[in-house]
């Protein structure tokens, strides 16, 4: 499946997983002391479901550089396995749900054929990531056990950040890479290129 | 030792325990089960108990926050019993205290699971065992392999972005705009950077002849032998040994249901 890939999107795959297992691994912290801080006020569930978003940003970034099949689909397997490895204290089961969180996203990206990648896809792809995560974290962690109210009110809360955390900041981000010009060999920087070549015609 | 026991194998090993152990809702079986992994760690392997504890303890309040949220949230499902003390609009229910240790122990489960791994595998040799046992393509692992390499010279880089920024009179930035503006004027380099050398890499990689053919040599082989079939009988076994004694027992409980 990976044939028609090429070498260097593959690299920059995986160093896009990388670089976003680090920055998932701090989240990871930053979300444990949000959910300290709220959980006096009786609000603990949502400290996590808040930047909840944030965990699914790489696919978001690999599959719009980079538009191939599989894209959002592997970068997110590869974050979470290399949180893994850098020593995340939640552990091999991470790898399962980064495959579940990367099919969410990746099946926006199929559904319009890899051919549309705009905002309001990319948008899209992040709530349906949220919205995989969660069925997979009902299940996983227990959240059958939680009150119908609860589940709705943390449900929309991490949908909405999938949006807004993934979707809306995943294309600034891969915006402004673009706008650097290191992004020249890939799908993004050329459509940056042909763009800049339009205007300036 | 588990450190020796082929690390692709490990993974599956632990993962299957861990995705099944998210059936039950009762106290038995994920503290049998954790006794016995905590138990096992320390018996084949030579892992310094300090530092176990050391990244274990802070789970333990991690877990404890868990029980109590899920004390104060239990759905009716979970919640029944005599009420054992209300708090502000909350009821606490016997039924909920039992599915919150429950819940609690088996993320402290996870925890023992999960260190259990990390603290004996090398990483590159699971990368490798990756590709030679579970057919990844090659060319994905040794994208990876590059990849992870390249993670401590971020430190060094960020380190002479910083410098620049500095000695062109930038300073700290101030509220949370300017915080913001800040993660920004860092962020874009950096990965700027990762990009350029993930394009280099894979020219070198390239030039010197990989292809990313499946049928190639191996330098170093990952094998999987007898030791680490027993090493995956002893810990999927157990899970079950685990599950049949919980139900004999009558403690067992997947999902509310009481077997």
């Amino acid at each position: 499946m990976m044939k028609q890939w090429k070498l260097k999107e593959i690299v920059l795959m995986s160093i896009f997983g990388v670089v976003f297992a680090v920055i998932y691994l701090l989240f990871y912290f930053f979300g444990q002391g949000l959910r300290n801080f709220l959980t006096p006020f009786g609000l603990a569930p949502f400290g996590y479901e808040i930047i909840f978003g944030i965990w699914f940003i790489v696919s978001i970034i690999a599959a719009y550089v980079i538009r191939k099949a599989g894209a959002a689909f592997w970068s997110e397997l590869i974050a979470g396995t290399v949180q893994v490895l850098i020593g995340s204290p939640a552990g091999p089961q991470l790898i399962i749900s980064a495959a579940i969180q990367g099919l969410g996203a990746e099946a926006v990206f199929l559904a319009t054929r890899y051919r549309n990648f705009s905002l309001y896809v990319l948008v899209l792809a992040g709530m349906s990531a949220a919205v995989f995560s969660y069925a997979w974290g009902w299940f996983q962690s227990g959240l059958a056990a939680l009150t119908p109210g609860l589940i709705i009110a943390t449900f929309s809360v991490r949908v909405i950040s999938g949006a807004l955390l993934a979707g809306l900041l995943g294309k600034y981000i891969s915006d402004q890479l673009a706008q650097t010009g290191v992004l020249r060999g890939y799908a993004l920087g050329k459509e940056w290129q042909e763009k800049r070549e339009k205007s300036a015609s | 030792m588990i450190s020796s026991v082929n690390p692709a194998l490990k993974m599956v090993a632990i993962l299957i325990p861990g995705v099944l152990l998210s059936f039950s809702f009762d106290i038995f079986t994920p503290l049998a089960y954790l006794i016995f992994v905590v138990a096992f760690t320390f018996m084949f392997s030579n892992i310094p108990v300090k530092k176990w504890l050391l990244v274990f303890t802070p789970f333990v309040f991690l877990a404890l926050g868990f029980a109590w949220m899920t004390m104060l949230y239990t759905s009716e499902g979970f919640s029944g019993g005599s009420v054992l003390f209300e708090f502000w609009w909350f009821e606490v229910t016997t039924g909920g205290l039992m599915v919150g240790i429950s819940l609690a122990l088996r993320s402290l489960c996870f925890v023992a699971l999960s260190l259990m791994f990390i603290l004996t595998t090398d990483s590159t040799k699971f990368m490798l065992s990756l590709m030679q046992q579970f057919k990844l393509p090659p060319k994905l692992t040794f994208g990876i392999l590059a990849g992870y390499r390249f993670l401590p010279t971020f430190k060094h880089e960020f380190e002479v972005l910083r410098q620049a920024h500095r000695i062109r009179g930038i300073g700290r930035a101030k509220g949370v705009k300017g915080r913001i503006e800040q993660f920004r004027r860092y962020a874009i380099p950096l990965m700027a950077n990762a990009i350029r050398k993930a394009e280099r890499v894979a020219i070198a990689m390239e030039s010197k002849g990989f292809t990313g053919e499946t049928d190639r040599t191996h330098y170093h082989h990952m094998t999987i032998g007898k030791k680490d079939w027993a090493f995956f009988a002893s810990i999927v076994g157990t899970f079950f040994i685990v599950i049949i004694t919980s139900y004999q027992l009558g403690y067992l409980n997947i999902f509310g249901r009481q077997f």
